[in-house]
This record gives structure tokens, C-alpha cells and sequence, in this order.
């Protein structure tokens, strides 16, 4: 893609300690495997200029963000085409009920540094997200792999045979706003709960609490049940 | 290529043949989706064929189908139910063909899976679950689930997968998902067979009224479970992501309707795509992913018990959830009582509570020594010494769920329950029931709930007819604007004119009126129970937010939908469809026998009191020269009135005055000759 360029830059210590970190999400793991942290250590990425945060615990769970992210990349709505994932185990106590997986948008992207064609890259164009460009994506499913997050946020598309990701809306043809840096979301735009956001600054890579943040407006507490309120512990029903 | 919007194919299982077929849903497309092409079927494969009385819900003969509409899953509020159809066994004294539906994920899952819906008829020999992954359908062995509670079932379905859901991509038929099967399913109640059992999705997505829990028992169907790993087609992709905007900009701030029970106290979740209205929680003690209607009151006391506490209120949601039981159908008092003691011929002093249902009945009867000791009927297994505690709350579900004791014969439903007590005079006064069986619920004094109850097999359970206070606007100017958002300008349909002459003329007697809950029949039948717009969110005639007070009607239904679709339906091309499949059920109802002269309300509407458990009693009133606001809980009907009323109604929808069958020129019009000549093949065609 014009404009677009993978950038050479020494790789310090502390980049690689802090993006080798582990975070739990909702019960999800993430984790650099020992082979791709070696890969890390080779070379290293301008970090990007924007960044996804959420607050799982004030997400409705609606999907909407899915549906959206879909609609406006895709044309069409789909769960499974959606580039930010959301998973609801319905059954689950709060707050590990919904666990939110979006692209991290990587210091050191192993997605671009894995990929043989160059198809995963960092968008100077674009505010140095990290993209996947379809025309030279193969479909070889390197980025998948290279993900070093549980679960995967580089997408499978089975209809195209070709991988993607969240591109912050850079590639929208189904969407009458202009996405991307200084852009507009469809995620972002549909969460009816406030729980999604765009950010500029890199997210602490120590823990997931970097990017699963409160993104609520102050507010007067909301009671026993409201928001704050410590969940206690759900007791069996009885059997029946 | 199947119409955007839908799946464009319908899954039919007969579990006593094991045959799985495939169905073109382009074939029912003239009714709408949903409800209207279930109804379809339901005639296609249960009327048509003329070799069944149409009695018993619990004969295997019965069709129970789970259908979705063009909304689902397409991301816009308020808009992904699934519409649950067939013989109901909860409606009395006819089991009449109902309907009921649910939220949560179910229909988009269903309809990434590439189906618009799934209809079951027959019975399996042993207890199954029918399990759709994308485009392959198989009947699993259920043996080992049956016994266990809505929760426990769906845990156990999750588990037998192995898959780590959330934290790896599964591959489907082609597709990938990190998404868990949606599952629906009955519980306990739904296994004994009883009238109150409700199918539950997640915690607490449940279609309740109905009965349809019991259909799935008489099936020996434990759930149905479909993941879809697919995508649904969309005529204008821009065009929805506008509509959505544009609603979320002009409409979400007031609500509109009945109002939002969520609201900002806590986070939550239903419908896919939706989060405009917060009906379920997350973050409670007890009620995971369960709603705030009828379930979370369901043991809430009313004087002279003391107040029910909002953990046992919480505790006692959870349990009707997971033995699937209809919470509404069942409960005790409801969530709040209102003033008789004005009135000391009202029966019940000196509060009524807003439900008069199973668990209140039971209780009224007991202490009116009518069961209990020295009576035929035992209370147990009830500890009835104990009855404001826990404890009670807990037993009676599951006497109730398993048939245990005096549960054995509440589990038959009020009217059944009633009937067994050799007390059916109670629907005139203690029971407050519905003519068809369901106890009364916000039915007046806007008489058009009342009046949609009578036409139809159920409670309509349609809030959006609640016109509600003034709101700051004058009487005329309301009235003006719910006139001008149905786009047929009569601002008579909303006069509660009762007591005086004015009644007859434009008031609750009049043609007005029959207009009215025609219209709000033929709109609920395609936009709510067809297409899958929420009850919550439609229809919305006024919108306090507004700025000139408008509601989304009728501006948003066809917006999002020739989005969807890529239709250019106008909003009364909706009513048109709706209209057709509201006469093809009148044409079932017909067939079971309905008849202008069963259509009465039961006593209580006909005598003072009937409105006293309006909570929204102000209402417009012409006097034939102005419009004000007047406080209509005393209103009740007249015999006479109602009768006039039905007379108009009948003509309205083009049916025999005298026996209120359609006509066959009302079917012919709307494409339904071959339903006209089984009509007259039975005798049960109107006169022309």
C-alpha cells in the first residue's frame, strides 16, 4: 500500500519486556510463545498511533460492535467475520461473563514481522496501525499463527481465503464516514454502552487492565447492584 | 439466492420419522417471517391435511416452530426475537393455536447458521435434542439431560463439545466461530408436562406464556442448539449503518413505550445488536442474565405479607428460570398492589395486586379453607406455615415443576386449577383471568389490550398500547399525534369515552375503537411477531424526547427493513402483510371453534373494579366538543357495548357478523383462496 513501509528500529530491552508480557482477559491468556519472542527480538515497529480500549464490565454484551465492524468491512453482518471479538458465556458470573478480544495493535507485531509477503504491515499512511493489505494477503494463515494473543485477533475469512484484522476503519467500503486515525469507528459508534474507545497513547502492556479500563463518566453510585457495587458470590439454586 | 434479510431456508424435523427436511422460506415470504410464516406451516402441515381436530396441544400432531424475521441479527435495536408458535396447552377452555417469543442470541445464531427458523412436529420415541451446526442437523441422544434444569442443560450441551469456547476459533462446516451454541430449552416443567411451562435461552430469554414448554415435553424434546458460523446478506449495507445512526440520534434518548427497566443502574444484555433498552443484567447477586419483568417479582409479596426482599425477589427469578416455569402464569402478587378498599363490593380488600395468578389463588384458596386441611386436597409437599420464607418459594416451584402433590394440580394452570375446585365462577371475580385462560395483565383501562386479548388466544402482552399521561402536552395535541404517527389520522382510536353516549360514537363502543385494535392487530401480527421488533421498542407512536413528540412509528420499520431486505415496502405494505397472516389465524381459530358467541369477556371487565389495576388510568376523553384528560379507573364495559363494539370489529376485518368467520372475499383479497375453500369445506365460511 502506498505510503506504507515496514520500519527498521533497534529493538531495546524493555520493549521486549513489556511485550512479552503476560495478561489474563476474562480468563483468556496471553502469551508469547518462546519461538516467536525470539522473532520479536529481531527487529522492532513504530508503535501505532491508536490504539482499542474497551471496559468489559460495563459491555452490554449486545454484539453490536460485531455486527457493525461486519457491516462496514464486509457488507454483510457476521459474528465470526467481525474483526473485534466479544464472547459471552451467559451463564457465568459477572464480571468474567464477557470477555472482550481486540487487536492490540502490537508493539512488536509478530503478525507483520511473520508475514512472507509483506501483506501484514505498519501503516505509515495510516497512523502506524498494523494492517493486513488483501491484495498480497496468500492466505498462507502465517499472521493467524504468529498472533500471540488467546484467541487469535487476526481473522480467518473462509469466503476470500484470506486473513484480516481490525484496521481501525481504514478499509470501510460500506461505511459513509472516513475511518482510521482522526476517523470514525463502527464499533466505537454502535456500543450502546460506552465501553468501547479510541486511544492514542500505548496501553501498559503489563496487564490487560492497559486496555480493560473503566470507561465510564463519573456517576453517583447506583445502589447494592449498581456499578461498583462488589458482586457477591451466586449460591446454587436447588436442585430440581 | 435467498432474500437479504434471511437465511432463506426453514428447518423441518419430524422427530417420530427422524426426517429432516429443508423448506424454501421464499415460499411463506407473503406472511412476513416469524409468526405469520409459522402460521403458514402450521395450516400447510396440521390444518390442511384435515385428519385432526385441532384439540390437543400435546398431540404429537402438533407443530411447535421457532422462527425468526427479516431483523435478526442485522444489528438494529430492538430487534432480534425469536417467535415461538403452535397449539398452546396453557389456553383454556380451547387450546388455541398462540404464539409467545423470545430474546438473547438464538434467532441471529439461527440465522447465521443459515436457517430462518425450525418447525418440529411428532414425538421421539426417547428424549432428544436437535443440534444445527451451520448447515448440518442432527438428533442427539438426550437421555442423560432430561431431568436437568434449564442451566444445567445447556452447561452439559456447552461441555459434550470439548471446545474451550471463547479462547480458540472452532471450525464449522467451512466457518470459523469463537462463539458457544444458543441454545434453548425446557426444564423440569416442560418434562412433566405441564400447562406453565416456559423454553428458556441463556439465564433467562424465556418465552413463557404459551405453554410452549409442555409442547416440547409432549415431543420428548429437551432443547435445540445451533451455532453458525455464517453471515446474513444485506441489500444496503450504508443505508443500515445510516438507519441505525439516525435512530440512535432522533429516537434513543426518550424510550418511548412502557419505558426501560435497566436503565443506567446497571449494565446488561438481550437481544443481539440491540443495548438500546438494558433489559437484562449482569452484575446481580442472583438473576444472571435474566430480565426485570415478571420473573423478578415472581414471589414478591403484597399486604398483608410483608415486602418480599430483593435477594429472595432475585433468588426466586433464578429458580423459575432453571425449572422453566412461566413466571407470569405462576407468580404470586406481582410487583405492586393498588387500592379496593373505596369499593367494598370489590371482592378483593383492601388491595388487589397488580397479578392475581397461580401462586396468589392458591394462597387465596387456602385461606378461604376452600384446599388445605379438612378439604379433598392436601397442600403438601407446601409447608404452608412457612409461607413468606425462602424455603416456601422454593418448594412450591418444584411441586409445581414436577407435578409433586397439590403441585400435581397447579401445574394444570388457574382456569384448570380453578375448574378442578369446581370454582370457574372465580374468573368473574378473585382470579381476574382473561377469557382465554390468562390472567389479566394491564388490560385496562386502555381497552384496546382488553379487546386484542378477546380477538386473539392470549394476553397480547402488547405495552406499546399503554398511551400513558399527558406528558406535557395538551389532550388534543396527543391524541393529534398518535393519529397522525398511524398515518390514518383519526384521533377518535384513542377516545375512552365509557360512561356517557360519546361511547358509541367515537368512545370505547365505537367504530373508532375496532379500527384502532384492528390496526394494532395487523401491526403486531408482521412488525413485532413477524419481522422480530421487541415489544419494548414497538410499535412507538410518541416519544416525549421528540422534539414535536413523535415516535419512530412509522417511520423506522420500513427504513431498517428495505435496508435489510432491499425492498421498497411502504409501512402499510407491513400492515398488509400483517392483516394476512391475522386472518389465517382467525381461520385457525375458526376451525378449533371460534364463534362471535364465545368471544365475551369474563365478568370482571363487566363490573366496577375492572380497571383498578391500571397504572396508567389517565386517559384522552372527547366529550363531543373538547378534548381533557380524565382519570378512567373506574372504567369497566357494558355487555351491550361490548357487542356493538364486536359488530363493528367484525365488519372492520371483513368478517360474518354473526359468527365473526372471515368472508371469503376478505381471504381471496389477501391471496388466500385455498384457505376460503377449506373454510366452506367445513362449513365454517362467513356469508358474503
Amino acid at each position: 500500500m502506498a505510503g506504507d513501509k515496514k520500519v527498521d528500529k533497534k529493538f531495546s530491552r524493555r520493549d521486549f519486556v513489556v511485550g512479552s508480557g503476560t495478561a489474563i482477559a476474562g480468563g483468556a491468556i496471553t502469551a508469547l510463545s518462546p519461538a516467536t519472542q525470539v522473532a520479536a527480538a529481531a527487529e522492532s515497529y513504530p508503535l501505532s498511533t491508536a490504539y482499542l480500549v474497551y471496559d468489559s464490565k460495563h459491555c452490554a454484551g449486545c454484539y453490536g460492535c460485531m455486527i457493525a465492524c461486519s457491516l462496514v468491512h464486509e457488507g454483510e453482518v457476521s459474528l465470526s467475520l467481525s474483526r473485534i471479538q466479544i464472547h459471552r458465556a451467559v451463564l457465568a458470573e459477572y464480571p468474567l461473563d464477557i470477555s472482550i478480544n481486540v487487536c492490540r495493535q502490537c508493539p512488536e507485531p509478530l503478525c507483520v514481522k511473520n508475514c512472507p509477503t509483506g501483506a501484514a504491515h505498519v501503516s505509515a499512511a495510516n497512523g502506524n496501525i498494523r494492517m493486513i493489505d488483501a491484495e498480497k494477503c496468500i492466505g498462507c494463515e502465517t499472521c493467524i499463527k504468529s498472533c500471540p494473543h488467546i484467541p487469535h485477533r487476526t481473522i480467518w475469512n473462509p469466503q476470500t481465503k484470506k486473513s484480516t484484522k481490525c484496521d481501525m476503519c481504514v478499509n470501510t467500503p460500506y461505511y459513509n464516514k472516513k475511518g482510521g486515525i482522526g476517523g470514525s469507528q463502527a464499533c466505537v459508534e454502535a456500543c450502546p454502552a460506552n465501553a468501547l474507545k479510541i486511544v492514542n497513547e500505548l496501553p501498559s502492556q503489563t496487564d490487560i487492565s492497559g486496555y480493560d479500563r473503566n470507561l465510564q463518566p463519573p456517576r453517583k453510585p447506583g445502589g447494592p447492584f449498581g456499578p461498583g457495587a462488589k458482586p457477591k458470590a451466586a449460591k446454587p439454586a436447588p436442585k430440581a | 439466492m435467498a432474500t437479504p434479510g434471511f437465511g432463506g431456508k426453514i428447518l423441518l424435523v419430524n422427530l417420530t420419522t427422524k426426517q429432516i427436511t429443508r423448506l424454501d422460506t421464499e415460499k411463506y415470504e407473503m406472511y412476513g417471517g416469524g409468526h405469520g410464516t409459522s402460521t403458514a406451516l402450521f395450516w400447510e402441515y396440521c390444518v390442511a391435511p384435515g385428519d385432526w381436530d385441532l384439540q390437543d396441544a400435546f398431540d404429537p400432531r402438533n407443530m411447535v416452530s421457532l422462527m425468526t424475521g427479516a431483523v435478526a441479527g442485522t444489528g438494529i435495536p430492538f430487534g432480534a426475537r425469536t417467535s415461538v408458535s403452535g397449539m398452546s396447552p396453557q389456553c383454556y377452555p380451547i387450546q388455541w393455536f398462540c404464539h409467545s417469543n423470545f430474546g438473547g442470541t438464538f434467532a441471529t445464531m439461527l440465522k447465521f447458521a443459515g436457517w430462518d427458523g425450525v418447525a418440529v412436529i411428532g414425538r421421539a420415541e426417547s428424549p432428544v435434542y436437535i443440534n444445527i451446526m451451520d448447515d448440518k442437523v442432527t438428533l442427539e441422544d438426550a437421555k442423560a439431560l432430561w431431568g436437568l434444569t434449564t442451566w444445567e442443560c445447556q452447561e452439559e450441551i456447552w461441555k459434550r463439545s470439548g471446545v474451550r469456547y471463547g479462547q480458540e476459533w472452532q471450525q464449522v462446516d467451512g466457518g470459523f466461530t469463537l462463539q458457544r451454541p444458543s441454545i434453548v430449552t425446557i426444564g423440569p416443567a416442560g418434562e412433566t408436562l405441564t400447562r406453565v411451562a416456559s423454553l428458556v435461552h441463556g439465564g433467562g430469554s424465556g418465552a413463557g406464556q404459551g405453554g410452549f414448554g409442555g409442547v416440547f415435553g409432549s415431543k420428548n424434546l429437551k432443547a435445540v442448539a445451533v451455532l453458525g458460523t455464517g453471515s446474513i446478506k444485506i441489500a444496503d449495507p450504508r443505508g443500515l449503518k445510516d438507519a441505525r445512526e439516525w435512530w440512535d440520534k432522533t429516537w434513543r434518548r426518550g424510550g418511548g413505550g412502557f419505558g426501560g427497566f435497566g436503565g443506567g443502574q446497571s449494565v446488561s444484555s438481550c437481544c443481539v445488536g440491540c443495548g438500546a433498552r438494558m433489559c437484562h443484567n449482569r452484575n446481580r447477586a442472583y438473576s444472571v442474565d435474566s430480565d426485570d419483568c415478571a420473573e423478578s417479582t415472581w414471589f414478591s409479596l403484597a399486604p398483608p405479607h410483608p415486602p418480599t426482599s430483593q435477594m429472595v425477589n432475585q433468588k426466586g427469578t433464578d429458580i423459575v428460570q432453571q425449572l422453566g416455569l412461566n413466571a407470569m402464569e405462576t407468580c404470586f402478587m406481582g410487583p405492586m398492589s393498588f387500592d379496593t378498599s373505596h369499593n367494598k363490593d370489590f371482592p378483593i380488600q383492601p388491595k388487589v395486586p397488580a397479578y392475581t395468578a397461580l401462586g396468589w389463588y392458591m394462597k387465596k384458596m387456602y385461606d378461604m379453607k376452600v384446599i388445605g386441611p379438612g378439604t379433598k386436597f392436601d397442600m403438601a409437599p407446601l409447608p404452608m406455615d412457612d409461607f413468606e420464607k425462602q424455603e416456601f418459594m422454593e418448594i412450591y416451584g418444584i411441586a409445581l415443576a414436577k407435578r409433586i402433590g397439590i403441585g400435581n394440580h397447579l401445574a394444570e394452570g388457574t382456569a384448570r386449577f380453578a375448574e378442578k375446585l369446581g370454582r370457574t365462577d372465580d374468573f368473574n371475580t378473585l382470579c381476574r383471568l382473561t377469557m382465554w385462560g390468562y390472567q389479566d395483565h394491564w388490560s385496562m383501562p386502555g381497552v384496546e389490550w382488553a379487546y386484542g386479548n378477546l380477538m386473539d388466544s392470549r394476553d397480547i402482552n402488547n405495552h406499546d398500547m399503554s398511551v400513558g399521561t399527558k406528558r406535557g402536552y395538551t389532550c388534543e395535541q396527543f391524541v393529534k399525534i398518535l393519529a397522525e404517527r398511524t398515518l390514518k389520522n383519526d384521533p377518535f382510536w384513542f377516545d375512552y369515552s365509557w360512561d356517557t353516549d360519546q361511547a358509541y360514537k367515537t368512545g370505547i363502543y365505537s367504530k373508532h375503537k375496532a379500527e384502532w385494535v384492528a390496526w394494532h392487530q395487523h401491526y403486531w401480527n408482521y412488525y413485532k411477531e413477524s419481522v422480530g421488533f421487541c415489544d419494548w421498542g414497538y410499535s412507538q407512536l410518541f416519544n416525549q424526547a421528540h422534539p414535536e413528540g413523535k415516535g419512530h412509528t412509522p417511520e423506522a420499520e420500513p427504513r431498517f427493513l428495505n435496508a435489510i431486505t432491499g425492498r421498497k415496502h411502504t409501512f402499510d405494505d407491513g400492515m398488509e402483510i400483517g392483516r394476512r397472516s391475522w386472518n389465517l389465524k382467525r381461520a385457525i381459530f375458526v376451525l378449533q371453534g371460534r364463534h362471535r358467541k364465545m368471544e365475551n369477556f369474563t365478568g370482571y371487565y363487566y363490573r366496577p373494579g375492572a380497571s383498578y389495576c391500571g397504572f396508567a388510568p389517565e386517559l384522552p376523553i372527547f366529550d363531543g366538543s373538547k378534548w381533557e384528560w380524565k382519570n378512567c379507573k373506574e372504567l369497566y364495559f357494558s355487555r351491550e357495548g361490548v357487542d356493538q363494539w364486536k359488530t363493528h370489529f367484525y365488519e372492520v376485518e371483513g368478517w360474518d357478523v354473526e359468527s365473526g368467520f372471515p368472508k371469503r372475499k376478505t381471504l381471496e383479497d389477501l391471496g388466500m383462496k385455498q384457505v376460503a375453500d377449506l373454510l366452506q369445506s367445513k362449513d365454517k365460511l362467513g356469508k358474503a
